[in-house]
């Protein structure tokens, strides 16, 4: 806990902004969102779709374009000089990060990887001017990282398309962990897998990790995969973070009302209790409920509610939550 | 007993590639179940992509046609043969989509959908009971005629335009629903809602329902049998309860082992 974390999130504000024909419309997906990563872990992302998790990755990997515009708050990694950040860095210092010490598997393995060009090309593209040496160097580091990924060298010679779904997302993952980085965001990189590659991919994202010590922010909407995999664990709902603490507490004890639904609702095999689902409807980003956004469908709600963006409280060592009732029990 | 869908030895090959590199690929071997009439259930199949369940679906709905066995309703050919018997076996057997949004045109209302079906296989004769018999379907799933009525699917969240895609398939009064992978575009907060009401339809509206997913964990929760296939040919077939707590051949066990359940337990195993 002495060392500094990598990655420290702080008031990230991120909004899309767009101007047609005189229609100003602003949607706030990544809503005043503060949390740190530290190194060696694995930190989960979760939320349902529209709650603004790939919006934050975005914005915390500086990916940032129209419509979409950072409107404060900043993500410092700790492997920038101070007082940098993505943002404001220049291109050239920027290219040298990226890659190196800050990369991405991204969701749909089909799509990211380039159709016409052979697996050894993709990785000299991406890799071979961060890791420098000479050309054959350069092959027989690969193909030893492969094999690491449980890859045969012989798919450098092979298209994307010849190749199994549970093979590319291989391949992306041993393309994003070649260099070697501190940091590796992972955007749902197993949701289009089968259950029994998913789980095998997953041992290979965390056996690499652990053996590089690197951090990872890992984001999906499947709990499952967040209660196998991750350290620490932060809920989205509605551009905003609800919760934050160890995976363990907020499986074993969820504070927040939509986590508390998100981790009952789930069912277990050789569990036959019924579920329930959450009553209401997903909020309009476009049009977020006043206050706090999930209080139209919380059942704890009171006047506060609807009046008060709630703001995140400590409620254990290592847990935080952002709700009026929550903090009003505690306080 | 009678039974409402019975199927025996159905088999589906597909021929692929050009004169000289013809090779022909099994989608389904084999594959014998029948539903009962008289007792409705949750049936579901179960397997990874590519093994089959997809193509089952489809025979069964009359889209495609068996290379091999036969498929039957109540008796008659699935699919019938002239456009009468076409419109009389699709008011019978109803599918639902696993995406909302691309199941239903961007373009056109969703009332204009529920019309529709109501007119073509529900056998309302004007306007007026057209509407009475798609807001009695709405209804069904907790939603109503007056909430939908001049929306465009974008105006939805997942969780509601599926249910209105229920609707849809229960306007006609179908005595079987297929739904493949229902519930895997839904948002989780929504999920239970709809899976919960699968059982209730079942409950009190009698109608089988055959459940096509690859989440165990659902299956385990709302089915009554289920089959898993892979690679065309159904492994394991018995009571779903039955079969997920003890699964017996290797491939069901791999596929259960694999379930990552939401408990914190042990991290991962490294190797």
């Amino acid at each position: 806990m002495t060392q500094p974390p990598i990655l420290r999130v702080d008031h990230l504000k991120a909004h899309f902004r767009s101007s047609y024909f005189g229609v100003y419309r602003e949607v706030p997906a990544v809503d005043d969102i503060s949390f740190d990563v530290q190194p060696n872990e694995i930190f989960g992302l979760a939320g349902e779709s529209s709650s603004g998790k790939t919006t934050l990755m975005k914005t915390i990997a500086g990916l940032i374009a129209p419509p979409l515009e950072l409107i404060g708050g900043n993500a410092q990694f700790s492997f920038m000089p101070p007082a940098t950040n993505l943002y404001g860095a220049d291109p050239t210092q920027l290219a040298r990060i990226r890659w190196s010490r800050l990369s991405y598997i991204m969701q749909g393995s089909m799509n990211v990887l380039n159709p016409l060009r052979q697996i050894r090309s993709i990785f000299r593209d991406f890799a071979a001017v961060h890791l420098g040496g000479s050309k054959s160097d350069f092959e027989t580091k690969t193909a030893n990282h492969l094999s690491r990924l449980r890859l045969d060298p012989s798919v450098l010679d092979a298209y994307p398309h010849e190749l199994s779904g549970g093979m590319r997302q291989r391949v992306t993952i041993a393309l994003a962990t070649i260099c070697r980085p501190d940091f590796i965001i992972a955007d749902e990189p197993t949701t289009a897998l089968d259950v029994i590659v998913q789980k095998e991919v997953l041992g290979m994202i965390r056996s690499i990790q652990r053996e590089m010590g690197s951090s990872v922010l890992f984001v999906t909407h499947d709990m499952g995969v967040h209660a196998a995999l991750t350290d620490k664990l932060g809920i989205m709902y509605a551009g905003c973070l609800v919760e934050v603490g160890r995976t363990v507490d907020i499986f074993n004890a969820p504070q927040h009302p939509y986590t508390r639904h998100l981790i009952h609702s789930l069912p277990r095999i050789g569990d036959t209790v019924q579920r329930t689902g959450l009553t209401g409807t997903p909020p309009n980003l476009a049009n977020p409920p006043s206050g706090c956004r999930f209080h139209p469908r919380c059942p704890l709600a009171s006047d506060i509610c609807t009046v008060e963006r709630p703001v995140m409280r400590q409620v254990a060592p290592e847990q935080r939550v952002a709700c009026h009732a929550v903090a009003g029990a505690d306080a | 007993m009678t039974a409402l869908l019975t199927l025996n030895n159905v088999s589906k090959s597909f021929t692929r590639g050009g004169l000289l590199s013809r090779h022909r690929i099994e989608a389904v071997k084999n594959v014998s179940f029948t539903i009962d009439n008289n007792r409705p259930e949750i049936f579901a199949i179960i397997g990874e992509s590519g093994s089959g369940k997809t193509t089952l679906a489809r025979m069964i709905l009359g889209m495609q046609e068996v290379s091999g066995g036969s498929l039957t309703l109540e008796g008659n050919r699935v699919g019938g043969r002239t456009r009468k018997e076409r419109l009389a076996f699709m008011a019978k057997v109803q599918p639902i989509f696993q995406n909302p949004f691309e199941a239903f045109n961007p373009l056109k209302k969703i009332d204009y959908y529920l019309l529709m079906t109501a007119m073509r296989f529900g056998g309302a004769a004007d306007g007026a009971e057209a509407e009475a018999a798609a807001d009695t379907a709405l209804r069904q799933v907790g939603l109503s005629l007056s909430e939908v009525r001049g929306r465009f699917p974008h105006e939805m969240s997942g969780g509601q335009l599926q249910r209105v895609a229920i609707a849809r398939a229960l306007v006609s009064k179908p005595r079987l629903i297929i739904a493949d992978e229902p519930v895997s575009m839904v948002d989780a907060s929504l999920r239970m809602a709809i899976v919960n009401l699968f059982g209730e339809l079942r409950d009190k509206l009698g109608l089988s329902i055959i459940y096509i997913t690859h989440d165990l964990a659902t299956a385990y929760y709302i089915a009554d049998r289920l089959i898993i296939m892979q690679k065309g040919e159904v492994v394991e077939a018995g009571a779903a309860r039955e079969v997920l707590s003890d699964p017996q051949h290797p491939y069901s066990r791999q596929l259960r082992d694999a379930v990552l359940s939401p408990q914190v337990t042990a991290p991962i195993s490294i190797k």
